[in-house]
């Protein structure tokens, strides 16, 4: 899988679950100021990415520290590549 | 039109104007002053109440607070009568089958009140944590057993909100999370979708117009308004399969709200 591959598949994900319109999901969007994903989206926003993705990541320290839809896209790619 | 038609219908437009003023007037110096002595009373006659209540019927602490809660609420809509004609459909036999999870759209703080619009009492609300802050009214909220969403998050919701369910009672949602601003209907949460595919039990979309006549967000005073509520027909999770379940359970809910919301827009005018 490509690195493009892994952030169109983010996008669609995200915006699948949380009704988000994929021209607004920019990599710089802020989650909670331009997407409106707060803190009650968190626990679902983990479950969707690892459905996606088919691995585990609810117990990551580095999840805490995602703001921006850029940081999601950089967290799964790194965490893909530790996998392989 | 002629000139002394124009004329006419200014003046009438005028003292429509004046009137419909002075009722607005006096709606916002009678009900305040109304609700604050209902609620006081509420909380000075409630312990004797829930001790009377306990002895007579046996329920359950919760069962007896939501049911106090539900009567609380009857008083609020005699107090609006005068102001607010309230028109309720969907319900046949006067009944809702329980258990069941129960979603509605959020266009105003007095939706909560509206909700004894129902015809069932032992329903327990799942919200955010600001009115929780409210001290004439947590203590209540917390003895019914109401969820906080953003304390115990959705596991903790979808744990507890099994519970309740469990005892036959109604769950309410708002999956908007917030009131709209537009009276549009916004982004829809997954829980109480979730809620439904994993316990099997079937979500009740109910459909609210006229409270953001009424006191819409950011304004302080009432308006008289007509507020108009309509319970669709019940929808099976069953119906839904695979991992996206509940996406698709929440996307069907979603259009229907939307459907029926335009509908009873249209039939208000």
């Amino acid at each position: 899988m490509t690195d493009q591959e892994i952030i169109d598949l983010i996008n669609t994900a995200l915006a699948n679950e949380f009704e988000l319109n994929i021209d607004d999901m920019l990599p710089g969007a802020i989650l909670k100021d331009d997407l409106g994903l707060d803190s009650l989206d968190r626990v679902d926003m983990v479950i969707v990415l690892e459905r996606a993705f088919n691995f585990k990541i609810r117990e990551e320290e580095a999840i805490r520290e995602i703001y921006t839809l850029r940081d999601i896209h950089n967290f799964v790619i790194n965490k893909k590549r530790e996998l392989k | 039109m002629t000139l002394e038609g124009d004329r006419i219908l200014n003046k009438r437009n005028k003292v429509n104007a004046v009137i419909y003023f002075v009722v607005v007037c006096v709606m916002n110096i009678v009900a305040y002053p109304a609700i604050i002595a209902w609620t006081l009373a509420g909380i000075i006659f409630f312990p004797f109440g829930f001790v009377l209540w306990k002895i007579l019927t046996g329920w359950e602490g919760d069962r007896i607070m939501r049911h106090f809660v539900w009567l609380y609420g009857r008083g609020w809509l005699c107090i609006m009568l005068p102001f607010v004609r309230f028109r309720r459909e969907g319900f046949a036999n006067n009944r809702i089958d329980l258990p069941c999870i129960a979603v509605i759209n959020h266009l105003s703080f007095f939706d909560t009140y509206c909700m004894a619009l129902l015809p069932v009492s032992n329903m327990a609300f799942t919200i955010r944590s600001w009115p929780f802050k409210m001290p004439w009214y947590a203590p209540f909220m917390r003895l019914a057993n109401y969820l906080d969403l953003e304390t115990i998050g959705w596991e903790g919701t979808l744990e507890a909100g099994s519970k309740i369910l469990s005892k036959s009672a109604l769950l309410l949602f708002f999956p908007e999370g917030h009131r709209s601003r537009d009276g549009q209907i916004q982004r829809f949460y997954s829980g109480p979708f979730k809620l439904a595919i994993e316990t099997g039990i079937p979500i009740v979309p109910l459909c609210i117009v006229g409270t953001d006549r009424l006191l819409p967000p950011d304004r302080w005073w009432f308006m008289p308004s007509r507020v108009y509520l309509r319970a669709l027909a019940p929808v099976s999770p069953k119906e839904f399969a695979g991992e996206t379940a509940h996406v698709d359970l929440r996307r069907h809910v979603k259009k229907l709200m939307i459907e029926n919301l335009e509908e009873m827009r249209k039939l208000q005018k």
